[in-house]
């Protein structure tokens, strides 16, 4: 279909066919990988926007249900505690740690959280009233960072596949791309041609039809039309001097 | 007799108190409140109590901003009632601010201790902890200095000196510090109400009853919180109020309880206190640390019944007269309201109507 231009200049050889089905062999194996490379990242992908979308309604639950419970307190304590807590804290209780995970050849970061056991450095805000209330606050919110951070994980490991699986179908479309392409300009080359040749044949058939009535004219002409010539002049002239109204004339 | 000279200096701001409770929100308002649907509507149920104070709030304010708005207006009447006290009564008054002092002083030792700007931490004070020379406390730049600045411009140097050096200010976990100060200073308050001559009758009487249930509260909320904390018990001690009902022998007994169970056993002696361990099921070995969701009682916690207790030994207040224990009560029920209408409109603002009848309503 492509005609010669886009056909590999091959010398028709024994030897060359014996490369050339080598190379179709090569190819054929590399496009069904990469076929199955993309199908299996698609699926991941699926996967985790699935994910995604849980972790996000969990998330809007979670974050709904932390910011009351910072209502709690502030009704237990009935005053703000907020400065207090961020100076006592020293040191993080709640981390998050990463690693790597390999889907058919991609690495896609994870964050983990884990909290420190140990570390509680504002343990003893509101001993005198709330206490209890600004704990489980602690707990609530950190429950939501827990939903946070399993978020951030699937989104990043997201727009990664993203990139990657969009990389992976170029690499497998672009020949056909290029297919296309040759494809696409021998069409035009096709469609040029024809107007081409429609366009001659139009101005061919326009030029007919010009000679025809020049020649019906002409042999109008020759069959006694011209006296009424003179006639149409008179009138012509009378017509000035006539009833009819002119134009008027303004300066 | 203590009716005969009462009035002479005390009547006036007893009389405008009076005024000021009749503008609290009654369980009407409140159930008006809990109908609403947005803050705007909110803060027009509150039009009639609180007026021009709101007026400047920009529509659909914040909960924050609203409480900010309420407490404006607790301050300012407050401040009205300071004016025109004299005598005890404005001796009384002045040991009212001292609890909020002990706030804004312990913030500022959050501040120094971190090496913060202390002078941006002036406007999170509290303002009826305010007094004239607490920015002077800004100048100090480490903790000596402070200490030795608080010692001499404060009011409450009494509370510091022979308790905190200046190094436990700097070992010590703030909060111990704040409780060790309260704990003073209620003592201190209850021994003025007891001493003082003015006092005698029927503020003796009330302040008395008052004061040993916030000792009692304190020391049993000190106790909850600290289980599963660095707080020893020799520390945690120190920390009880020395009067109350529970003083000395229920003291003890929580000093040494090592889980809910015990300190249900050290409040057994008083029948309130039993009643509300009984009520939200602690003493049974209690499902979780009680809880605004988690006991059974309605939803109520062991702090949502004490701040009931509170409120309605408050509200008995005001069947007494000749007396400046009013102006506390009316504090207390101020104090409440302003904590009622924030829970509503946060429980509005987040949509979350199912607890919002969670509040406390006396009147």
């Amino acid at each position: 279909m492509s005609g010669a231009v886009g056909r590999e200049p091959v010398f028709p050889t024994r030897q060359s066919l014996g490369l050339m089905k080598s190379k179709l062999k090569g190819a054929e194996t590399g496009h069904s990988l990469l076929k199955r490379k993309s199908e299996a990242l698609t699926k991941c992908r699926a996967e985790i926007t699935r994910r995604i979308d849980e972790a996000k309604r969990k998330m809007g639950r979670v974050m709904q249900i932390a910011a009351f419970s910072l209502a709690e307190v502030s009704y237990a304590v009935g005053g703000d505690i907020g400065y207090q807590v961020q100076e006592s804290a020293k040191q993080a209780r709640f981390r998050v740690r990463a690693k790597q995970e390999n889907v058919s050849g991609v690495f896609l970061p994870q964050f983990e959280s884990y909290t420190q056991d140990g570390v509680n450095d504002f343990a003893l805000t509101g001993l005198g009233k709330g206490g209890q209330q600004i704990q489980r606050c602690r707990e609530t919110y950190a429950r939501a960072v827990e939903t946070l951070v399993e978020l951030a994980s699937l989104q990043t490991a997201f727009l990664i596949l993203d990139e990657v699986i969009k990389v992976v179908n170029r690499r497998d479309i672009n020949s056909e791309l290029d297919e296309l392409d040759r494809e696409e300009f021998y069409r035009l080359k096709k469609v040029s041609g024809k107007k081409q040749r429609d366009t001659a044949a139009a101005d061919a058939e326009i030029l007919a039809a010009r000679k025809k009535a020049e020649a019906e004219e002409a042999a109008q002409a020759a069959s006694g039309v011209v006296a009424e010539e003179p006639k149409a002049a008179e009138s012509e002239a009378a017509d000035i001097l006539g009833e009819q109204e002119d134009n008027d004339v303004i300066f | 007799m203590e009716g005969l000279f009462f009035n002479v200096n005390g009547g006036f701001v007893e009389g405008i108190v009076r005024g000021y409770r009749n503008s609290l929100l009654t369980g009407q308002n409140y159930s008006n409140l809990t109908q609403c649907e947005t803050i705007d509507d909110v803060k027009l149920q509150l039009g009639p109590a609180y007026g021009d104070f709101l007026a400047t709030l920009p529509p659909n304010p914040s909960t924050s901003a609203l409480a900010g708005k309420m407490t404006d207006k607790l301050v300012s009447e407050f401040r009205y009632l300071v004016a025109q006290s004299v005598g005890s009564t404005a001796k009384f008054l002045e040991y009212l601010t001292y609890g909020y002092m002990i706030d804004n002083i312990a913030l500022l030792i959050t501040g120094t201790l971190h090496e913060r700007d202390t002078r941006e931490l002036l406007e999170r004070c509290h303002p009826l902890g305010w007094f004239e020379t607490l920015p002077v406390l800004c100048v100090a730049t480490n903790i000596e200095e402070l200490y030795n600045s608080v010692l001499i411009e404060t009011p409450l140097a009494p509370y510091f000196k022979g308790s905190l050096s200046h190094q436990d200010l700097d070992e010590l976990n703030i909060e111990i510090v704040r409780n060790t100060l309260y704990k003073n200073y209620l003592e201190d308050f209850y021994n003025f109400v007891q001493t003082h001559p003015d006092f005698s009758g029927p503020t003796q009487e009330i302040m008395s009853e008052i004061l040993q249930f916030e000792a009692d509260r304190r020391a049993i909320n000190i106790t909850l919180n600290s289980f599963g904390t660095e707080l020893s018990k020799q520390e945690r001690r120190k920390l009880y109020p020395e009067f109350g009902n529970l003083y000395p022998e229920g003291s003890l007994m929580l000093s040494r309880a090592e889980d809910v169970e015990g300190v249900a056993l050290a409040v057994s002696a008083v029948s309130d206190y039993k009643s509300f361990f009984d009520a939200v099921g602690l003493s049974q070995g209690g499902s979780g640390l009680g809880g605004m969701g988690g006991g059974p009682a309605d939803g109520k916690s062991l702090e949502d019944l004490f701040y009931q207790k509170e409120m309605e030994m408050s509200k008995f207040v005001f069947t007494r007269q000749f007396t400046p224990a009013v102006v506390y009560a009316w504090m207390k029920l101020k104090e409440q309201e302003i904590r009622n209408v924030t829970w509503i409109s946060e429980c509005i603002a987040q949509n979350q109507k199912e607890r919002i009848g969670n509040f406390i309503s006396v009147f």
